[in-house]
């Protein structure tokens, strides 16, 4: 393998490449910052560009553009409160309200050492261990699918406010939003009320432009101030490369959830960083500070993100089994280029196969340089005058939204999902929970119905399984943990108490 | 300087906005680019052969060809934009038949397939009947299994083309299966490589790189010809099985009353364009089944098909 990796860096330091690998990271930053564009219509849109080149300087190419679309999601996140995509979701909880207090620059130093980090412990365990890792995601059926989706949401309920009930609130309005539209199993329509715009489900980017970029306009408007509160930049961007390596113990840490839930499809991608942010405040001394723009919190949501995006890669490349709709076009223009995923493609096609491997670990490095000489630039957002930054947040978010299907009802849709995150933020509920409904929402639920198929109608089949068993018992933790050391603690006390008297 | 800079970088951008809007109007046909529609988001299989196909497409028309996606509710909102489409030519729609006529059976809607005008069909789409190489070693095994017990089955997706297929076979061959929908075809293909179904129904392509590795095993094609990629796997006719076949062919139609001149020309373009020594050596890298009909074929399959989607809807929903 060794030698495998030594030809393939000297393949990917050819200039082709290099330029490829560079104008790939390049156009998938941009594609990551513009709200309604991801992964999938940036690779579709750039692929009749690549037709004509050789195979392992498209694939590279189309490599960094799929992983580095993340990294752009991320700034808008820490920027203006906007995710790109469901997985940058955690990166809002501390990123933005580090803008707030004026270190909108750390925060970005902070997201581009994470990605480069996280995306090379990454990568670095998918060119070790892919078809160990795949071979890990199969054992997944429907029912520890279905564990881990409900998994994810009590953690993630339970901790991204401090308030159980009302994480479990959102959650729960979340999941009542994701059974509009087509049901696969039974196959026929609900609570449409024939409007075809919600055939396929409430839309998802539509929903949380809606969520995070009109409920944020919202929220600026009622102040002529500007984003970052104390009116200029604290802090700049190499304070955030630096302080990021204060915190080792959360790195690794993150990134092993990162890699974990980064191999299960559509779980992964939208939990990972909400997962290891959860985790990294149920460990801290100071929980308070958590979703006040901790740097600690934007660590371990960033590494673990960044961690977890090379996940997504695993079926795709061992397997020939897209975990996600951007892995299914990757997966797609694999073929195209003559390289047929699977298990025997290591062998077949190792040269391109670890060409690719070798520049996704250098796009991480360039993704740095990108955010230290660019990127940090835009951490100007936060100075610019509430009455500038929020028409604007409006006009893009909301043409970015009209963009994805060309439907002006998905306007309105941003719209309605901006007044109900609104209503939500005033009433003390965080929307974070409510996306993540909305996003495993259909997993939880077809998954639940499909174990039930195959074990005709027995429940036996969620205690079947060693895995989940232990997803049963990690529920129950997260959703009563608490009360359990509280009990624990005042079982002891009385027994105590007897032993004295 | 910097000011300076990219305000030449936004009057950029503003005029190649305007170029988009920009057209010309002539009596001759085509005189300006054609759109063409995806009813899928962009880089699915349908986007990609719609792609695929415009650069050649655009060589023998003479004009440029723009895809546009318009994903949604399994393209029943494109199908009802384009049945009020003015018939001009200048704006067509690709996808897989018979979908659009499943969609007109599972719920109410404003369009009709018939009334679209048929053009040209490029290729044709295979199911296949997959199982755990673990599992079941032939055809007759897994028929075998079938008639004992209750088997679970993966299907891609209710209501999609791909599925209504192997549907109808198994209850031609009167198999009781405990039907597990996906949607698409990855996810039955996982839950199978993982064991957690018997067998699943997909198409050839989703499948091929775990058969090849010996992973899965193909038990049979739902077709009528053999797949040259997979030329040792039996047809229903091979062991004496007479199955209904429903087609799944990707084609592009006109909307409806479009003039038959208009036709013609479009019609010749995809017929040139399919015939492409480069065309043909990307379908082939893409694993494609090349299979051109034209639009007098296309018609008499598109009345066909009404009667046996007919036939079969019970099936596309649960009772």
């Amino acid at each position: 393998m060794f030698d495998y990796l030594l030809q393939a860096a000297n393949i990917v330091i050819h200039w082709q490449n290099l330029l490829a690998l560079l104008s790939g990271t390049i156009i998938g930053i941009i594609i990551g910052v513009l709200p309604g564009l991801g992964p999938s219509a940036g690779m579709a849109l750039t692929l009749p560009l690549i037709l004509k080149w050789n195979p392992t300087t498209a694939l590279i190419f189309m490599g960094a553009l799929y992983k580095c679309s993340n990294y752009g999601g991320s700034i808008t996140a820490i920027l203006v409160n906007t995710p790109g995509d469901a997985s940058n979701a955690a990166t809002i909880l501390d990123g933005y309200p580090m803008c707030e207090k004026g270190k909108g620059g750390v925060a970005l130093g902070l997201s581009a050492t994470a990605a480069m980090v996280g995306g090379t412990i990454g990568m670095i365990c998918l060119v070790f261990s892919a078809p160990i890792l795949a071979e890990f995601a199969l054992k997944f059926g429907p029912a520890e699918y279905f564990l881990t989706a409900i998994l994810a949401l009590t953690i993630i309920s339970a901790v991204v406010q401090g308030a159980l009930l009302k994480g479990l609130i959102s959650a729960g309005l979340g999941l009542m939003l994701s059974t509009v539209g087509f049901d696969v199993i039974t196959g026929h329509l609900r609570f449409t009320f024939g409007l075809t715009a919600i055939e396929d489900g409430i839309p998802l980017i539509q929903a949380l432009v809606g969520l995070f970029a009109v409920t944020q306009a919202l929220c600026l408007a009622e102040s002529a101030q500007s984003i970052s509160r104390i009116g200029k930049l604290a802090g700049g961007f190499w304070e955030g490369a630096v302080t990021y390596f204060k915190y080792p113990y959360r790195i690794i840490h993150s990134a092993i959830i990162g890699l974990i839930v980064g191999v299960l499809p559509a779980v992964g991608q939208s939990s990972a960083g909400l997962l290891a942010w959860a985790e990294a405040k149920r460990e801290s001394k100071h929980p308070e500070s958590f979703g006040k723009g901790d740097p600690e919190g934007l660590i371990a949501s960033e590494t673990s993100t960044n961690a977890c995006m090379p996940g997504d890669l695993v079926c795709t490349i061992a397997l020939g089994i897209p975990g996600s709709v951007g892995a299914a076009i990757f997966l797609g223009i694999m073929i195209i280029f003559g390289v047929v995923p699977g298990p025997l493609v290591f062998q077949e096609k190792a040269q391109v196969i670890y060409s690719l491997f070798f520049a996704l670990i250098l796009t991480s490095f360039i993704l740095f340089l990108i955010g230290m000489t660019i990127a940090r630039h835009f951490a100007l957002v936060t100075l610019l005058p509430n009455e500038i930054i929020v028409p604007i947040i409006l006009v893009v978010s909301l043409l970015g939204s009209f963009a994805i299907r060309n439907l002006m009802e998905d306007v309105l849709i941003s719209l309605i999902f901006g007044v109900i995150g609104y209503i939500m933020l005033r009433g003390g509920f965080t929307p974070v929970p409510l996306l993540l409904g909305l996003v495993l929402g259909e997993m939880v639920e077809y998954n639940y119905h499909r174990a039930m198929m195959i074990s005709g109608g027995s429940y036996s089949i969620f205690l079947s399984s060693s895995i989940s068993k232990i997803l049963i018992i990690l529920i129950i933790l997260s959703l009563f943990g608490p009360h359990l050391g509280i009990f624990w603690k005042k079982l002891r006390k009385m027994k105590g108490g007897k032993s004295y008297v | 300087m910097f000011k300076k800079r990219s305000f030449i970088f936004i009057l950029i951008f503003v005029f190649s906005i305007l170029l988009f809007f920009s057209s010309g109007y002539s009596s001759d046909y085509p005189k300006k680019p054609i759109k063409l529609i995806v009813t899928a988001a962009a880089g699915g299989g349908e986007d990609a052969e719609a792609r695929g196909i415009a650069p050649y497409l655009e060589k023998y028309l003479g004009v440029s060809i723009q895809i546009e996606n318009q994903p949604g509710a399994g393209g029943k909102i494109a199908f009802e934009k384009f049945q009020r489409t003015e018939p001009d030519g200048y704006t067509l729609i690709t996808f897989t038949f018979p979908k659009s006529v499943i969609i007109e059976y599972m719920d109410k809607t404003g369009y009709r397939t018939k009334d679209f005008t048929p053009i040209f069909s490029w290729s044709r789409s295979n199911q296949l009947l997959v199982c755990h190489a673990d599992t079941f070693k032939s055809f007759d095994d897994f028929l075998k299994a079938a008639k004992s017990k209750t088997l679970a089955g993966g299907l891609s997706g209710r209501g999609s083309t791909t599925h209504l297929a192997g549907l109808v076979a198994m209850d031609e061959l009167g198999i009781k299966v405990n039907w597990v929908p996906y949607e698409g075809s990855a996810g039955s293909v996982a839950a199978l490589a993982g064991k957690h179904l018997d067998f699943t129904i997909c198409l050839a392509t989703s499948a091929v790189s775990l058969i090849k590795a010996g992973k899965l095993r193909p038990l049979l094609i739902f077709s009528s010809k053999r797949d040259p990629n997979f030329p040792d796997v039996p047809i229903p006719r091979d062991i004496g099985l007479k199955l209904t076949e429903i087609p799944a062919v990707r084609l592009a139609m006109a909307p409806p009353n479009t003039p038959s001149n208009i036709v013609k020309i479009l019609e010749d373009a995809f017929a040139k364009a399919v015939k492409e020594s480069d065309y043909l050596e990307w379908a082939k890298r893409r694993l494609m089944v090349i299979h051109p009909m034209n639009s007098q074929e296309l018609k008499q399959l598109i009345e066909n098909t009404y009667p046996l989607v007919e036939k079969f809807q019970g099936m596309l929903k649960e009772k």
